[in-house]
């Protein structure tokens, strides 16, 4: 009940800290719609080529843009901690009645709920801004958003237990934006992937969340289409959590900004 | 009923009479060492802290004080020894040991965007106070540390001595049986010190127990706590002030003249500067009688006599044979 209690009051405080940080929104929303914007004309080819003679461009660069943006939410869960350390805070949160449990979910919480928001958003704006074609069930794409949003919010736990310095983590999550978008077909749409990507494409979450998109938006596909990406991203959860609970030390220095 | 109890509770009592058993120290440290690789911060350190009392923790940069308050919080894992609060083995039942500890740790630690008001609420709610009791609470801390006309600046916008008394008022927010601060008056003006001092006093007079680390000695006088004298990772004295200066202090007796100090000033344990002669003595009265006796027609270039009474400064450096505060000791 009081742990519970003392949840809320994490994630009330979250919160309250998210709201002071405009400049997350500007990455996590307004940065994809121009990309968006700038990309769809040029991804139509392709679309056609692949024989969605109906597709705009929007059914491949939507899910994609709001994919690779979707992973500036591992930067703001590394953030969440070392902004504590920049503060000078970890240590009072760590003496005060609050368990590592409580910590962690409450500082995961919001960032899982930004992310679910994010992708959301981003899809309804590809409808009604880019005339974004959902062939099939738009509700098969819920499941897929929140364990793809866990799934991120899991591996900015693990970045943040490997690294030692907010640079660091910074980096790493940059990096895998980059990287796990090139290379899961976010940016690029995976049949267009030269050979070795597309080989090691599925060890990267950002894959599974196209595939799932895609199935359902371009492949007219419903719950069932969705079902092997959401088990994956479930899958690499695991691991991240598991990451993250061997190598997390709440007793360790970390080097933050404020 | 409850008075008769009450005076059996009197130390004084043999123990067959009592009908409740003593209650434990707020704080009872036994044997805890603690070292950084080769470095050792704590070297066997024993210290009892009763309810109701204040320990000023005093030592040089380096000495141990923040690693024994860190050990204290639970926040440092010692590599031996014990940690109880209140009866609580702080490595057994870590939860319910620092629900008893309120902490304001060296480095001030307050989350810069949010306002005064969010913080202490923040910290309140982790310490499970809601509603109408954490908003009265959060008054009174508030006007203890004048905070209240601060209560909607965001912490970013407070001055350094603002953010450190919010810092502070965190620490005590939920009345906890032990305080620790971690040299609560850093870049503290006289104001806010007077008003920390003050919350200290009282909050020991509503029964907690604090351990106060710092580096001035006065405020220690000025609170007239209870000294515990730390000097590289051990407690070297522990004790009430006046007893440990009557026990380690020296006096001494000073004399200042308007020419050249006469030679019968000049006896046993003295020490010339100037137109002054400092005399370093167990007796400064008998001293005084002495050498006024001897000085003659000396006596007539005379202008101030003072009897120099022991200082904690005194007592440190004859603990450790170091001065404590720097500012004392003759520019290099
Ligand atoms: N994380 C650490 N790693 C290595 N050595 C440390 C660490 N923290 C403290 N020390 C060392 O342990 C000793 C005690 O440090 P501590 O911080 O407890 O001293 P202190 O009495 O609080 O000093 P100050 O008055 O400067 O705050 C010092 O020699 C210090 O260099
Ligand atoms: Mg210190």
């Amino acid at each position: 009940m009081s742990s519970a209690r003392r949840l809320g009051t994490i994630v009330a405080h979250e919160l309250r800290l998210a709201r002071h940080d405009p400049v997350s929104i500007m990455v996590l929303l307004v940065f994809p719609v121009i990309t968006i914007a700038f990309l769809k004309p040029a991804f139509r080819p392709a679309l056609v080529e692949g024989g969605f003679t109906h597709a705009n461009g929007a059914e491949h660069v939507v899910p994609g843009q709001a994919v690779m943006s979707a992973f500036f939410i591992v930067s703001l869960v590394t953030f969440s901690f070392f902004s504590e350390h920049g503060w000078a805070t970890w240590d009072r949160l760590r003496a005060s009645r609050a368990t590592s449990f409580e910590i962690i979910a409450g500082k995961s919480l919001p960032r899982i709920a930004i992310g679910i928001a994010q992708l959301g958003v981003l899809l309804i704006a590809g409808v009604v801004l880019f005339g974004l074609h959902i062939r099939g069930n738009g509700f098969a794409l819920v499941p897929l958003i929140v364990t793809f949003s866990v799934c991120l919010v899991l591996l900015g736990v693990a970045v943040t237990a490997l690294c030692r310095t907010a640079q660091e983590a910074g980096a790493f999550a940059y990096l895998g934006m980059v990287l796990f978008g090139a290379i899961g077909g976010a940016f690029v749409p995976f049949d267009l992937l030269p050979a070795w990507a597309r080989a090691i494409a599925p060890l990267t979450p950002t894959y599974w969340a196209m595939r799932g998109m895609r199935s359902v938006v371009l492949d007219g596909q419903g719950l069932g289409g969705v079902g092997l990406p959401c088990a994956a991203l479930a899958g690499m959860g695991i691991v991240f959590a598991f990451v993250a609970r061997r190598r997390l030390r709440f007793d360790e220095t970390k080097s933050g900004w404020a | 009923m409850a008075q008769l109890r009450r005076q059996a509770r009197v130390p004084s009592q043999p123990p067959a009479t009592t009908t409740t058993p003593t209650p434990p120290p707020a704080l009872d440290v036994r044997g805890v060492r603690k070292s950084y690789g080769a470095t050792v911060a704590l070297d066997g350190v024993d210290l009892v802290v009763e309810p109701g009392t204040i320990v000023g923790l005093l030592g040089r940069n380096g000495a141990g004080k923040t690693s024994l308050v860190s050990v204290v919080a639970g926040l440092l894992r010692p590599d031996a020894g014990r940690v109880l609060v209140d009866g609580v083995d702080i490595a057994h039942e870590p939860r319910r040991a620092r629900a008893l500890i309120g902490l304001a740790p060296q480095d001030t630690g307050v989350y810069l965007p949010l306002s005064v008001r969010d913080n202490l609420r923040f910290f309140g709610g982790l310490s499970d106070l809601h509603g109408r009791e954490r908003a009265t609470r959060i008054e009174e801390v508030g006007a203890a540390l004048m905070l209240d006309e601060l209560m909607d600046r965001r912490a970013r916008d407070l001055s350094g001595g603002e953010r450190r008394r919010l810092h502070t008022a965190i620490a005590v927010l939920h009345r906890p049986r032990l305080v620790l601060l971690d040299e609560p008056t850093t870049g503290a003006d006289v104001q806010t010190r007077r008003e920390l001092l003050r919350l200290v006093t009282n909050l020991s007079r509503e029964g907690s127990a604090v351990v106060y680390s710092t580096h001035y000695l006065q405020e220690i006088e000025e609170l007239g706590a209870g000294v515990a004298l730390i000097d590289h990772g051990r407690i070297v004295a522990r004790g009430a002030l006046d007893e440990l200066i009557r026990q380690y202090g020296s006096s001494a007796l000073e004399l200042s003249f308007t020419g050249a100090v006469p030679p019968a000033a000049n006896v046993a344990g003295s020490r010339v500067t100037g137109t002054t002669v400092r005399i370093a003595t167990d007796d400064p009265a008998a001293t005084a009688a002495l050498v006024l006796g001897g000085l003659g027609a000396g006596a007539s270039s005379l202008c101030s006599m003072e009897i120099v009474r022991p200082t904690l400064e005194s007592v440190f450096t004859t603990l450790t044979g170091q001065r404590l505060s720097r500012e004392v000791e003759p520019a290099a």
